[in-house]
């Protein structure tokens, strides 16, 4: 029987040990920086004039973003409405509350992290931390001039550290009792900026509002969005048409005209008497929408689990209450983990939405807003991209997060 | 052991059948009971702001100007006329950036796989930094901080003195039908015509006879030929029209408003980030095999994914890019932030000071959700089409 050549130089290293290791991988051989170039920048004539094209491209973007960043740009009007950007008109002697809701926050992060397994400290990830902490002390000390601010920020930093420490040491043990904490912190959270004489929803603004929407948002539309999803594939027929005409509905509707209708005639369908903030009602808004799309993951959820699971909890007798809780769910919300976060970006992004309403001082409302002011006129795209940077830098990070808890959970793999 | 020849009947509330039956009257009773709850409310919300709750206002005069109108419209005109503008204002964003977002999506995804290390490193950079930046911000910030900031009109930038870009408009170039237009039409859809017919017949012909169809050049050139000939025979019957500033106006050409530009290129850049995701994954998740196999075969790197990838991959990525495109369709709401009348900025003018806020935003909802529907209908009959091909 004859071989393709290539297939022989495979037997001859299998019949031959002692021969050279390049034959069996050859992609191991570390290239030459040179050779590196030429097959991924310039393999053809038709490659190497991309190359060109686009290198050239590139640097003509990135010189005009760093000649803005750097040269043109007049960042006053950020150093101005900072605090505006992050919490609005939440009043400064209450400040106090939205600090220690980032101090809880940053303890728990800092635990939660600690439990993980540790990633080796690569040269590259040394290289990264240190650009992405270099940049943002440079950029704080830059716009932060009060100094009481700044300290408070280290303070979250160090608690972050030092809880991802105290992770570290307790290991494993911690991981349960951490769920449970999360779970109770995102109420407290709530519960501390409002309660005990605190600051009513309508003041709370910026970024600042973004944030506990979003929250607000994911944490009451869970339990619901799972009762729709069980609705939905329930075999009882009126339970399963509301269910899906219900999750249809939200689905094919814009957020923006849900927020507008939250906020302009929801009302009408409420009890007399009952009059509700505006910032509540697009709270509500945010959570029917929400429910329909976690309805729609944690079907899709549902769908992963095998027949036979169904089939093996009823031969053992049990319930449906007690066959959902025991055997379905566990294995139907394990998969849907990934797309539970994606879901949360995307929930955290559309907060940006609220604009549309134009009551509200979401952080793009008060972006909006500050080059209304005489002394900065015509800074618009100074006044947006600090917003969008920061959208973008809490949903990136989030995003490489996920990827990482994607691959831990082992999708589809068990 | 004794066996019990008949069971002890079942009690009632043990009783499947009847169980589920409850169950679900139950449900409809709760149902019912919120119902009535709500117009109850409404009745009276409505009676106490002494609003109403028909749809007498739709003749009413709507009473506020629109600057980008797709049809014909004044501040006079009744409201449905309003809704119309509003509805085709939507679909005008919509429609268009469908077609441009496909486009610009398809070629990231495929820049995404280049074996070009900086042409992949780019692309991938592009959907990191688009695909995590809300798209309302990018939406405010193409209108505010890009088109605003241009000059204006009176000193409109000109480019080769084609098109003129100002901080109210764009216009560009566009054609124009002369006299016996009409005629050079209908010879152009002859002319299709005749093409797909002989596009039939060559491919018809190579599967029988195993002959090379060149079935491009057949109908291309068939197609050419008839709409050279009808050209000729009408008379020039198509001009170029090229836009002129006047003062303070333009003439000729088409004329995109800042706002519609605005929002148009936002979306596009948006969507087109994801849908590149959706081509990437979608073509990754063929599996190796195929590509070596189509190898195998001795296909060329063009005809492998001709004829094995892509056939593949899109019926995996077609119900993805289905919800992009209706993303897309939903996200024209966001002309809401920028002054452009489209469905909801329309319907935000028709109820302020009006109060008919429930009738008014049910409807726009209503006829999102026709969009919707129209679109997910479209395409899965693509999808159909497409996983049938090929499987004989």
């Amino acid at each position: 029987m004859k071989r393709p050549a290539s297939e022989e130089g495979y037997e001859l290293t299998l019949g031959e040990p002692e021969g050279p290791a390049a034959q069996v991988a050859p992609e191991a051989v570390p290239a030459t920086p040179g050779e590196w170039v030429r097959k991924n920048l310039f393999s053809s004539f038709w490659s190497g004039m991309l190359t060109v094209v686009t290198a050239l491209l590139a640097a003509w973007i990135l010189a005009k973003a760093i000649g803005f960043v750097f040269v043109d740009a007049d960042w006053s009007v950020l150093k101005a409405n900072l605090r505006v950007y992050m919490v609005g008109r939440f009043p400064l002697e209450e400040m106090w509350r939205v600090w220690t809701d980032v101090y809880v926050i940053a303890l728990l992060a800092g635990l939660s992290r600690g439990v993980q397994p540790a990633m080796p400290w690569t040269l590259r990830r040394v290289v990264r931390w240190a650009l992405i902490l270099g940049v943002a002390v440079a950029v704080l000390l830059y716009l932060v001039e009060s100094s009481r601010v700044l300290i408070m920020l280290a303070a979250a930093v160090a608690l972050m550290v030092a809880g991802a420490a105290i992770g570290r040491r307790l290991g494993r043990v911690l991981r349960k009792p951490l769920i449970f904490a999360w779970i109770l912190a995102f109420p407290f959270v709530v519960i501390l900026l409002r309660g005990f004489g605190g600051v009513k929803p309508e003041n709370w603004g910026g970024f600042l509002l973004n944030v506990i929407v979003a929250v607000v948002a994911i944490f009451v539309s869970f339990p619901i969005g799972l009762l729709l999803a069980l609705g939905r594939r329930s075999t009882l027929p009126v339970v399963r048409t509301f269910s899906v005409g219900f999750i249809e509905f939200i689905r094919g509707v814009p957020l923006v005209t849900l927020l507008i209708f939250g906020v302009f005639a929801f009302e009408l369908l409420l009890p007399p008497g009952l009059r509700l903030p505006n910032i509540v009602l697009a709270m509500i808004m945010f959570v029917v929408f929400s429910s329909a799309y976690v309805a729609e993951i944690v079907r899709g959820g549902l769908q992963g689990v095998p027949e036979g699971q169904y089939e093996a909890s009823r031969a053992l007798g049990l319930r449906y209450p007690r066959m959902m809780r025991s055997i379905v769910l566990p294995q139907a919300l394990r998969n849907t983990i990934p797309s539970m976060i994606s879901h949360f970006i995307s929930l955290f992004k559309d907060t940006s939405l609220l604009v549309g309403v134009g009551l509200f001082s979401d952080l793009l409302s008060n972006a909006g807003r500050a080059t209304r002011d005489l002394a900065f006129v015509g800074l618009e795209a100074e006044a947006l991209l600090p917003a969008a940077f920061m959208f973008w830098a809490v949903a990136y990070a989030m995003a490489r997060w996920s990827q990482r808890v994607e691959k831990r959970v082992g999708v589809g793999e068990r | 052991m004794e066996v019990v020849a008949t069971p002890p009947r079942t009690p009632l509330w043990r009783n499947v059948r009847f169980r589920r039956v409850l169950g679900q009257v139950l449900f409809m009773v709760l149902v019912l009971f919120l119902v009535r709850e709500v117009s109850f409310n409404l009745q009276f919300n409505t009676a106490a702001r002494r609003q109403g709750l028909g749809f007498g206002f739709l003749d009413s005069q709507a009473g506020f100007a629109i600057s980008d109108t797709p049809i014909e419209y004044s501040s006079t005109n009744p409201v449905s006329r309003a809704f119309q503008v509003g509805f085709w204002n939507t679909i005008r964003v919509a429609g268009l950036g469908i077609v441009l977002t496909t486009i610009l999506g398809l070629l990231l995804g495929i820049a995404r796989l280049s074996p070009n290390w900086l042409v992949r490193k780019l692309s991938q950079g592009y959907v990191d930094l688009i695909r995590n930046t809300p798209v309302a911000v990018q939406v405010v910030f193409w209108w505010s901080a890009i088109f605003l900031a241009l000059p204006r009109i009176q000193e409109s930038v000109s480019i080769f003195d084609v098109a003129y870009v100002s901080n109210r408009s764009t216009v560009l170039p566009w054609f124009r039908l002369e006299e016996g237009g009409g005629i050079w039409m209908l010879s152009l859809a002859a002319g299709l015509l005749g093409a797909a017919l002989l596009w039939r017949w060559r491919s018809h012909v190579n599967e029988r006879t195993g002959e090379p169809h060149h079935r491009v050049l057949w109908s291309t050139s068939a197609l050419l030929a008839v709409a050279a000939l009808g050209f000729f025979v009408s008379g020039t019957p198509m001009e170029a029209d090229v836009p002129d500033l006047l003062g303070r106006n333009y003439l000729g050409g088409v004329r995109l408003s800042s706002e519609f530009a605005a929002l148009l290129i936002a979306l596009v850049i948006y969507t087109a980030a994801f849908i590149a995701e959706i081509v990437r994954g979608s073509i990754q998740a063929i599996s190796r095999g195929q590509h070596e196999a189509a190898e195998a075969l001795g296909l060329r790197r063009g005809q492998q994914l001709r004829f094995v990838i892509l056939p593949q991959a899109l019926r995996i990525a077609i119900p993805a890019i289905n919800s992009q495109y209706l993303n897309l369709m939903k996200n024209s709401s966001l002309g809401v932030l920028i002054g452009f009348y489209e469905l909801t900025r329309v319907s935000k003018s028709i109820i302020t000071g009006r109060g008919n806020n429930l009738q008014v935003l049910l409807m726009t909802m209503g006829v999102y959700l026709a969009i919707s529907l129209t679109i997910s209908l479209f395409m899965n009959l693509i999808n159909r089409a497409v996983t049938t091909r090929g499987v004989r």
